[in-house]
């Protein structure tokens, strides 16, 4: 990712450059800054265990049919304390789609300690599982739910087209999402303060500008 | 300062491609381009760019002080009254800075004279500070230039150790900014690998991902709270959005910090010549109304310094939207008449600002602008852009540089 200047012999008395600089750029496309292609991880995604047990029969090269299960399990607890919570199933609906969102089992017991009422949350549309075994790590797993445009993991920093399918994705992705079970369901004031930046631009024109200058 | 023919690096463009460097070619124009070169002497470089760059920030801090205790001039940079507290404060508390680029015109003699301070979004930070690096290396082994050439470019060692010293060890920086603009991003990712070499976590988040928790601090994408925010978005648009009055509260420390909104802003431009009158860096510089006022008579502070300017205004000047990128909403007059004029008008409505023509020499038909980079409170390396125009914008050409002799 870096590169040095050979100093040998040449070096003039008073150097106005840099030894070395950074000249990777890693792209837009990678929404965790700067993550290196090496950072990418096997991945498949289900959109139900039977699917992954199948696959595990006839592709499976790095998961076995035990995985799918165990990770199925972890992906629907993940899911059950993870994925985000609305205090209505039109917000809910709002931000994942259409039928794309379920009551919340766990807020029975737990949002009657809270003293809340009812809370939304979208429905389990599959899982991915991760291959973390080139750095020694084991098969990883995140649960995804919809999104208006496709899938993501509950955190949403991850979004796929599919909830089926191979690829290579950062292994950020399977990191966790922090918990939301048991804790207030968030308002419509709350998920509008998503993207309170770039509304105003003192250019007229807006839009596309680059920021720069 | 000559412009030198050179032989291009075979195979720039897929070395460029293969670096994410996308953006080498815009709009079926290169923007990159290595056909030619500028070459500056080691005097040049110390006694015309480095040393006044230096000098010139080290005033643009005194222009921040006088401005921040005054309700006249934060009225005429037109910051928002609801924020002035914000900046005083961040002054006040010595927020330091990350990073800048001046606006040159210089001709290799003479003293150069400021056009603008690009003190808050500098962009062209990538291809300044690395590309341009590793062009002088490739050449110097290729020996299209001489083992003795060098290049004003400590930007990126700069920007680790200012990284370094401004923030704790393993201090967690987000970087937002619109991640859809592959210039932009690339900016902000060569600032974000200086600070992870400065051993600093760096997080990219898009500006629009950005968020409020229940306490009122800010928040990324992932809900992690954001303690440290590099903002690659204007201040005089942050001051401006629906969001503004969280930021204050949210008790973020803000890279740029918000003393930049007096900086980032042309009428820095009459502020400094009216601290610094007859600087020979400087350009005389003036509000419009505060022009119009005198022409019609009125006894204003500025009067006699408009009066002892209006010869040389008259020779020629440029008409400039006090917030304006790239060149927008600049008009060119040369005795009296109207000689250029951006075709991009989109911040015209703004207060607007006049200053004295300082006309960018020409070499080869194009006309470059010395962009020099401050890192920290000091200048510390080149980047060239030059146009067919007289008004550089945002397709304008980068030009790499090299010190000879």
């Amino acid at each position: 990712m870096t590169a040095t200047s050979d100093l040998a012999g040449t070096t003039p008395p008073r150097r106005k450059r840099s030894r070395h600089v950074a000249l990777m750029l890693a792209g837009a496309a990678v929404l965790t800054l700067a993550a290196c292609e090496d950072d990418k991880v096997d991945a498949q995604a289900f959109p139900d265990l039977d699917s992954c047990l199948a696959a595990a029969q006839t592709d499976g090269l790095w998961f076995s049919a035990d995985d799918c299960r165990t990770q199925f399990a972890a992906a629907a607890q993940e899911h059950l304390e993870t994925a985000p919570r609305y205090e209505s199933r039109e917000l809910c609906e709002q931000e994942h789609g259409v039928g794309a969102c379920g009551a919340d089992p766990a807020a029975g017991e737990a949002g009657a300690q809270q003293g809340g009422g009812f809370s939304f949350m979208p429905l389990l549309m599959g899982y991915m599982m991760g291959s973390m075994l080139a750095r020694g790590g084991g098969v990883f797993s995140q649960p995804m739910v919809r999104t208006p445009g496709g899938y993501s993991t509950p955190s949403g920093n991850q979004s796929f087209a599919s909830n089926a399918g191979t690829g290579k994705v950062p292994s950020a992705t399977f990191n966790r999402a922090p918990s939301t079970i048991g804790k207030p369901p968030m308002s419509q004031a709350q998920v509008a303060q998503r993207g309170g930046f770039g509304a105003s631009a003192t250019s007229r024109t807006g839009g596309a500008r680059s920021s720069g200058g | 300062m000559q412009k030198i023919l050179l032989a291009e690096r075979p195979g720039w463009r897929e070395r460029a491609a293969e670096l994410g460097f996308t953006f080498a070619d815009m709009g079926g124009e290169p923007y990159w381009d290595e056909t030619s070169a500028y070459r500056f002497t080691l005097s040049q470089i110390e006694n015309d760019i480095e040393d006044p760059a230096t000098e010139l920030h080290g005033m643009c801090r005194e222009a921040v002080a006088h401005a921040v205790a005054s309700e006249e001039w934060l009225t005429r940079l037109d910051i928002p009254r609801a924020h002035w507290d914000f900046i005083e404060r961040a002054w006040a508390n010595g927020e330091p800075e990350l990073y800048g680029r001046f606006d040159l015109a210089y001709d290799g003699s003479g003293p150069a004279k400021l056009l603008e301070y690009n003190a808050d979004t500098p962009t062209s930070l990538y291809e300044s500070a690395s590309f341009q690096w590793l062009w002088l290396e490739e050449s110097r082994d290729a020996g299209v230039l001489g083992a003795d050439t060098d290049q004003f470019n400590r930007i990126h060692e700069a920007l680790a150790e200012r990284w370094a010293a401004i923030c704790a060890p393993g201090e967690d920086v987000h970087f937002a900014a619109d991640k859809d603009n592959p210039e932009d991003y690339a900016t902000v990712e060569a600032l974000a690998w200086a600070a992870r070499e400065a051993g600093l976590g760096a997080h990219f988040t898009a500006l629009a991902g950005i968020g409020l928790t229940d306490d009122g601090q800010l928040a990324d994408e992932h809900d992690r709270v954001i303690g440290t925010l590099f903002k690659l978005y204007p201040w005089e648009d942050m001051l401006r959005d629906e969001f503004a009055p969280n930021l204050q509260p949210s008790q973020t420390r803000f890279i740029e910090p918000p003393w930049k909104a007096v900086l980032s802003n042309k009428g820095l431009l009459p502020l400094l010549w009216h601290l610094f009158p007859d600087h020979p860096n400087l350009l005389p510089a003036f509000f419009q109304a505060d022009l119009d006022a005198a022409r019609r008579g009125d006894t204003t502070a500025f009067a006699d310094a408009i009066a002892a300017a209006e010869p040389l205004l008259a020779r020629g000047h440029v008409v400039k939207p006090i917030f304006s990128r790239e060149g927008a909403g600049v008009v060119m007059v040369e005795d009296g008449r109207e000689t250029a004029r951006a075709p991009d008008d989109s911040y015209s409505h703004h207060p607007q600002i006049v200053q004295a023509l300082a006309p960018l020499p020409e070499f080869d038909g194009f006309h470059p602008v010395l962009g020099a980079w401050i890192v920290g409170e000091d200048c510390v390396g080149l980047g060239l852009r030059e146009d067919r125009a007289r008004i550089t914008h945002n397709l304008s050409r980068f030009k790499p540089h090299f010190i000879e002799g």
